[in-house]
């Protein structure tokens, strides 16, 4: 369905340096430096799958979604989707995918909902029957009948989220991109769009490829994952098989009694982990252990703080993913932050 | 003063910086003044050729090249973008995170302008300055720089200055009840143009026009510098435009900020 | 070629309804073009009270030509004036992504999104000078003339727009390119006086490299004294062919640049 094969991207970018002094000397002698934002991307998503696809900002996520999407062309490798080449066939290709970014719009602003449907109609030539069908669709899963004859401007942030999710979807496309779509929304309205999301892939068989920084999208959305930092792919798997290679960190709280105290230096201190294994966190009378039970088991590290300090109470908690990807990031770095 | 020139420092700035990150822009504007002003050069060689005269209303074609050159060149140095500032800011909202700041808010905008007005005159009235009497000098065989001059017209170029940003503050505010910003901007341009003398000499327009235009805050903010620069005033004259151009700053000083009063009082209804 | 006009037509309904909503705007912004213009012409009024020709050419001739040369101007300004947009921010905030995920020529998308009615200003004040002069102006009217030089509108109208197609492209590679526009864009002054008051190397320049003076003065002599039409009228049609088919391959280069923005 989808190949990516050996994406790279590369930017060129102009320096500034701060302060009156850098603006003259850029006048005079523009520095320029080559970005690169996507490096070797490979990766290979079948039909009917979401695929998650995360890094933090300013990974590339972005860019990568833009070459797929035929926006931007690669400065080496090629993508194929649907057995087109985005940059050669763009007028066709464009066809079989809706595009949603999140920071963005492709809503008409002054004029009421309808009217961009109606315009994309054309643009997309729908037919007429197909087109009421269509709505009818969009309009049980998105619910947009209550703001569909308000102008854009005046739509809440969720609510144009799912007027813009409509509008690319109004095609039937057999891949839909979603760069961030749920950017700034409240927890109530974010629930909406993820349902939106896993119905459309459900009825439709649509290819997902949606783009987050809010895990429980990837938690309750994706069969997979692929995940690049700097440019680089640094995971390609399922979110499972991740949990379970990076999932073994474990937290416990413990509410220590404040009469005997607990000394955290010298608590540390008599742990044999590295700093990359264990956390320690001490705030008033709770004490916080987050450290990788494949390094110490969480026994041990039991007993151990049982013995060093008087314990009120005790909680622990799993891994969550978010703890992940952060080791994941720090890994695909090198470890050099 | 010390305090005043700390708080204010950072705007002037701020609008150095701002001309030279945006350096394109400006020269795209300077030179499409200059093209201006070839096409004004070759209509008014025209005029001449056709009227075979050697002066036309008074002006010689060496006084007329100085003449738009050194008008293009003030409008520059006195160009104020305050009016499509303040009026972006009231439309989106921002204007709010001016108020905010423990500032003067429309100090802080002629800080940020005046740091621009310098930069424009140094890489370009000044050049354009310099071209003019290289000018003369190949066209009258002596050098016909006045000092004197020159300084008078900066002061007066000063007060051009004052005069145009007040007025452009005060126009802003239209923003409060019209959308289309861009449109009614070219409205004031040309108005502003037309009336300052910088289209059209004001010595060439009918006597009544001229006297009454002569008086009216526009004639100021272009033609009174110019004029002084040219050495076309007699001494009492000299000061009698000087005095108007102060008056007229003075005046238009205190109607924007009447205007900026009700404005933040709007602003306070509306909710911004 | 069908189905680009019925897009046209539902992008320019789209447009007018939007025009409904903000009429006033919209009369302010016609009514700037039209001062604008006038305050323009009242100077050439100034110049004739004080001699009776200009270049050869008499007052009601001389309005002709200026008040022709609008009429290309505003029906290029009514038709695509979006591409200002393009070169000032479109490009520059990564906007122009919209236009490439749509399956329409990008390039006819952006211009058929904008239908700039402030333009009505100036076909307005074009056409009333036309009015004005015309029959003072001695025009050598016959039916092949007056074919030709209407004919000759929309090239003339395209070479403008050509122009802003090549300039609001190089804002593929350097993100911004309204100062381009603005500056080149700026040089139609050109277009509103007789090339005959130009020294050689200007009329050499707005005849071929930045070519206005195609977009008035030539077609305007022609009705006026109805000479060598296959310059003055031909001309028109060869230039605006010529520099379409340059701002399209300038065009499709850029699209390959695209950078976008941000993330």
């Amino acid at each position: 369905m989808i190949y990516a094969e050996n994406l790279r991207k590369e930017f060129t970018k102009n320096i500034k340096e701060p302060g009156l002094k850098g603006s003259f000397k850029s006048l005079f002698k523009p520095k320029k430096e080559i970005v690169v934002a996507a490096d070797d991307i490979s990766f290979h998503v079948p039909q009917g799958e979401i695929l998650g696809f995360i890094g933090p900002n300013g990974a590339g996520k972005s860019t990568v979604i833009k070459m797929l999407t035929g926006i931007l062309t690669p400065t080496s490798g090629s993508c194929r989707i649907n057995g087109k080449i985005p940059q050669n066939d763009r007028k066709n290709y464009v066809r079989e995918i809706g595009v949603v970014f999140g920071q963005r719009t492709q809503l008409w602003w002054d004029l009421p909902l309808l009217e961009t449907y109606t315009v994309l109609k054309e643009i997309y030539e729908v037919e007429d029957s197909k087109f009421k069908k269509r709505m009818q669709f969009l309009n049980d899963i998105l619910e947009l009948q209550d703001f569909i004859n308000s102008p854009v401007r005046t739509l809440s942030l969720g609510q144009r989220m799912r007027a813009d999710i409509a509008a690319s979807m109004l095609h039937s496309p057999k891949v839909l991109f979603l760069d961030e779509p749920t950017i700034g929304l409240d927890v109530v309205v974010k629930d909406n769009i993820r349902r939106a999301i896993m119905k459309i892939n459900k009825e439709e068989k649509t290819t997902v490829i949606l783009t987050t920084h809010d895990i429980s999208d990837i938690e309750l959305l994706c069969d997979r994952i692929v995940m690049i930092d700097k440019g680089k792919n640094v995971y390609d798997g399922s979110l499972r098989e991740l949990k379970k290679n990076f999932g073994q960190m474990r937290e416990l709280s413990f509410e220590v009694d404040p009469i005997s105290g607990l000394d955290v230096r010298k608590f540390r201190e008599n742990i044999d982990l590295s700093d990359e294994d264990v956390i320690i966190k001490n705030d008033q009378n709770i004490f916080t252990v987050r450290f990788n039970s494949e390094a110490m088991p969480v026994g041990d590290m039991l007993n151990y703080t049982l013995s060093a300090a008087k314990i009120k109470d005790i909680s622990v908690k799993d891994a969550d993913i978010e703890e992940i990807i952060r080791r994941l990031y720090k890994e695909g770095a090198g470890g050099n932050e | 003063m010390n305090k005043i020139r700390k708080q204010y420092f950072p705007f002037m700035r701020a609008g150095i910086q701002s001309v030279i990150a945006y350096r394109m822009n400006f020269i795209g504007f300077v030179i499409g003044g200059l093209v201006y002003c070839f096409v004004m050069y070759y209509l008014w060689n025209a005029v001449f050729l056709s009227s075979g005269s050697d002066t036309f209303m008074g002006f010689s074609m060496t006084d007329m090249v100085v003449y738009l050159f050194l008008s293009n060149a003030t409008g520059e140095i006195t160009f104020s973008s305050v009016s499509t500032d303040i009026g972006e800011e009231i439309r989106d909202g921002s204007i709010s995170m001016r108020l905010i700041k423990p500032v003067n808010t429309d100090m802080s905008y002629f800080a940020t302008e005046i740091g621009g007005s310098i930069i424009r005159f140094v890489v370009f009235a000044l050049p354009v300055t310099i071209g003019i009497e290289i000018y003369r000098y190949c066209m009258l065989g002596r050098i016909m720089f006045e000092p004197v001059n020159f300084l008078l017209y900066l002061l007066s170029a000063l007060l051009a200055y004052i005069i145009s940003f007040r007025v452009n503050l005060c126009f802003g505010f239209v923003a409060f009840y019209v959308k289309n910003l861009w449109g009614i901007g070219i409205l004031k341009n040309s108005i502003v143009n037309f009336l300052s003398g910088s289209l059209i000499p004001l010595a060439f327009m009918p006597e009544w026009m001229k006297t009454i235009l002569e008086y009216m805050p526009f004639s100021s903010m272009n033609y009174t510098p110019v004029m002084i620069y040219m050495g076309k005033y007699g001494t009492t004259e000299l000061f009698v435009r000087l005095a108007v151009q102060a008056v007229w700053a003075l005046l238009v000083y205190g109607l924007s900020k009447l205007i900026w009063f009700g404005a933040v009082k709007k602003l306070c209804v509306q909710g911004g | 070629m069908r189905r680009a006009f019925k897009i046209y037509r539902i992008l320019v309904a789209q447009n007018l309804k939007r025009i409904m909503e903000y009429k006033a705007d919209f009369l302010t912004g016609a009514v700037s073009f039209l001062i604008n213009q006038a305050i323009g012409i009242a100077f050439i009024f100034i110049i004739f009270s004080q001699i009776p020709a200009l270049a050869g050419f008499k007052l009601e001739q001389i309005v002709f030509i200026y008040g022709f040369s609008q009429v290309p101007k505003g029906l290029d300004h009514l038709l695509t004036d979006n591409l200002w947009s393009v070169g000032y921010f479109i490009i520059r905030k990564g906007d122009f992504d919209k236009y490439l995920t749509r399956p329409i020529n990008p390039l006819f998308h952006v211009i058929a999104e904008t239908f700039q009615v402030d333009a009505v200003g100036e076909l307005a004040v074009g056409i009333g000078l036309i009015a004005y002069s015309a029959p003072n102006a001695g025009l050598y009217i016959t039916p092949l003339s007056v074919t030709l030089f209407v004919l000759a509108i929309p090239f003339a109208a395209l070479i403008y727009t050509s122009i802003k197609i090549i300039t609001s492209a190089f804002a593929f590679w350097i993100k911004s390119s309204g100062f381009i526009i603005q500056m080149v864009y700026g040089m139609n002054e050109f277009a509103k006086y007789p090339t005959t008051i130009y020294n050689n190397a200007v009329k050499l320049f707005v005849t071929y490299i930045v070519p206005f003076a195609f977009t008035g003065y030539y077609p305007a002599l022609y009705i006026l004294t109805g000479e060598n039409p296959l310059f003055n009228i031909g001309g028109v049609v060869a230039v605006s062919i010529v520099f379409f088919v340059i701002s399209i391959l300038i065009w499709n280069r850029g699209l390959k640049a695209y950078e976008s923005a941000g993330s």
